[in-house]
């Protein structure tokens, strides 16, 4: 990469400078893009597509990360059994949970103590699209469990009841399957539960999960312990404190964990399509930059003549080597803009990917930011390089007298 | 015509090479042209005409002798120093008028002044004054394909004389021209060698044309045949 930057730096560098100092005009390239519309168009478009699934990779990554990342608050601390990745592996008996509940260190609100016990359990659900189903999870929490999740806002229905078999949903997840309206009932662990409310979590990670009464769900599941703790501590810095209290403590050999951090570690949950991604752009960009190079050949074996005359004018080797690479990066550089504009087709729209640590599916939105357009027209001028630099190479070399007979 | 020469060759020689096999195209041609001069290059297919303008122009370097033109021996000048010099000291007519196709007549005239120092008023001025010199000021911008075979001749002949260069090479200027077109297009060179002194040196084919130059240099098979001046 380093390499890479090494080459690309200087050579854009020259380039800017050759634009503003040499005198083919810019003007010239861009008209003589379209003397040519068909071939333009469809190396632009074919470019286009390239870029639009490279933004929409990206945003599916940033999607996905956004979704965990947002959903932890810098002053709370999740405790889970030492070495279990995720809360779904992790086990706190009941007796450890009344100590850490008596810790001077949790943060009460009019309330009570801001320390919520949480049990996970994964339940698959029929997909609304009819193509089967998927592992959601199910999370048991108590109201205090609500309230420490500030980003979460309750959109419709109420929250539910301690005690009895009610669930609230995200609004984002209803779309994605069945049986999830307000009054709709699901089954499981043996019990009928109820939807009685609607929930946004603003895109965070609760966006996936389904909420309820962790009594209810430890006692439907005949479980005895818990899964994990949240905990509000008075600031970020405390959680170290927090952390060093619970290590030290024999009776509970547990680990806690910053909520951020926690959730920044299941962003790992996109590695497989990151990497899915990522293949399938390198094998398009190789057949996208040859398409671009394709087209600069055609283009200069059909200008020879062209490129005589401006040669034979007094026009230098360079000037025309830097003019043909911006005519590559100018056509490629539509191919970008074709190409962020079909990505932002994609914004917004709700999908859902399997978190491979816990199996089950965690809902998210694509998200094309600027800075995500802004990588895709820089890929698009990359490819612009790379394809236009040797037809460009080739411009520059053509013998003045074959030029001029018009090769 | 001051009589000072703007051309010098000294036995100048090229040839081109086919894998090892050597095509002598001119061999030993001495030749001085005197300033504000108006030569035609002569001679059959494969005399060596085109091939003698390219080098006095610039445009290709001989395998052997040396020449001066406009007071640089061109054997000395590298590729960069000799696009320099043609930008500064050339003016190029061609067949097939050679202008570029997304640009312009204004713009095709104006593209020599694009390598000099000039602003952009005063290259407008000397684009208007060129196209004015060839009664074309109606159609500065028109595209080449909107223009006449003549009019696009006389947009060339505009963009050979905008920066003022010394010498003018002409390669069969009037070859793609009706008889009018050619006639009205030989008259504009005679003017501008008579009026302005520039230095022509043309290669036809056309006896017509060639009675417009004051000399004619013939060539045989890459030999100086003869040069005469011309009776009018």
């Amino acid at each position: 990469m380093a390499l890479l930057y090494a080459i690309l730096v200087p050579y854009l560098a020259w380039l800017t400078w050759a634009a503003l100092r040499y005198p083919v005009p810019l003007s010239y390239n861009w008209r003589s893009l379209w003397q040519r519309k068909v071939s333009t168009c469809s190396t632009a478009g074919a470019i286009g597509v390239v870029v639009a699934i490279f933004v929409v990779v990206l945003s599916l990554d940033q999607g996905l990360s956004r979704a965990f990342v947002s959903s932890g608050r810098g002053d709370q601390a999740i405790v889970i059994r030492p070495n279990s990745r995720v809360e779904l592996s992790s086990t706190i008996e009941r007796d450890k949970m009344r100590i850490l509940k008596t810790s001077p260190l949790v943060v009460e609100d009019a309330t009570g103590p801001l320390i919520s016990s949480e049990c996970v359990v994964v339940r698959s659900l029929e997909k609304a699209d009819g193509d089967g189903t998927a592992n959601v999870s199910v999370r048991g929490l108590e109201p205090a469990g609500i309230r420490m999740r500030d980003q979460v806002r309750l959109v419709q229905g109420r929250w539910i009841t301690p005690g009895l078999n009610e669930m609230v949903v995200p609004r984002r997840m209803q779309g994605r399957f069945m049986g999830l309206g307000l009054g709709k009932k699901q089954t499981f662990g043996g019990r009928s539960w109820e939807v009685v409310g609607v929930f946004d979590g603003a895109g965070s990670a609760f966006d996936s999960e389904i909420w309820v009464d962790v009594v209810a769900l430890m006692q439907a599941y005949r479980r005895t312990m818990f899964s994990s703790a949240l905990v509000r501590l008075r600031s970020a810095e405390q959680v170290p404190g927090f952390a060093q209290m619970v290590d030290h403590d024999k009776r509970l050999k547990l680990e806690v964990r910053a909520e951020p951090d926690y959730y920044a570690d299941q962003t790992e949950a996109g590695q497989p399509i990151r990497i899915l991604g990522n293949l399938i752009t390198v094998i398009l960009t190789v057949g996208a930059i040859f398409a671009a190079m394709n087209t600069m050949y055609a283009s200069v074996a059909s200008r020879t003549q062209e490129i005589g005359t401006l040669r034979a004018l007094g026009f230098r080797q360079h000037e025309l080597m830097a003019s043909f690479q911006w005519e590559a990066l100018m056509l490629c550089g539509l191919g970008g803009v074709v190409g962020v504009i079909l990505s932002l087709g994609f914004n917004g729209i709700q999908t859902g990917a399997t978190n491979f640590q816990t199996f089950s599916d965690v809902s998210f939105a694509f998200l094309i930011t600027p800075a995500l357009m802004a990588k895709g027209l820089a890929f698009s001028l990359f490819m612009g390089l790379a394809g236009g630099g040797l037809p460009a190479w080739r411009a520059s070399r053509i013998p003045l007298t074959e030029a001029m007979k018009g090769g | 015509m001051n009589g000072d020469p703007i051309i010098r060759l000294w036995g100048v020689a090229k040839s081109y090479y086919r894998e090892t096999l050597e095509i002598p195209v001119l061999q030993g041609i001495d030749l001085d042209i005197p300033s504000g001069g108006y030569y035609a290059l002569m001679g059959p297919s494969g005399s060596g005409k085109t091939t003698l303008l390219n080098l006095i122009a610039g445009i290709d370097r001989p395998t052997g002798g040396d020449l001066e033109v406009c007071g640089f021996a061109l054997n000395g000048l590298d590729d960069d120093e000799l696009a320099g010099w043609r930008s500064a000291y050339v003016g190029f007519i061609f067949q097939n008028y050679n202008l570029v196709p997304v640009l312009t007549a204004f713009e095709n005239v104006e593209l020599p002044l694009l390598l000099t120092s000039l602003g952009r008023r005063e290259r407008r001025e000397k684009v208007e004054a060129a196209m004015e010199r060839v009664n074309l000021t109606d159609r500065m911008e028109n595209y080449p394909r909107q223009l006449s075979g003549g009019q696009e001749q006389r947009v060339a002949v505009a963009r050979a004389i905008v920066s003022d260069p010394e010498l003018l090479v002409a390669d069969e200027p009037t070859g793609a021209l009706d008889s009018k077109n050619a006639e009205e297009i030989m008259a504009l060179l005679e003017g501008l060698n008579r009026d302005l002194g520039k230095t022509i040196v043309m290669v036809t084919h056309d006896p017509k044309a060639a009675h417009h130059a004051r000399h004619q240099i013939h060539l045989e098979k890459g030999v100086l045949d003869r040069t005469v001046e011309v009776n009018r």
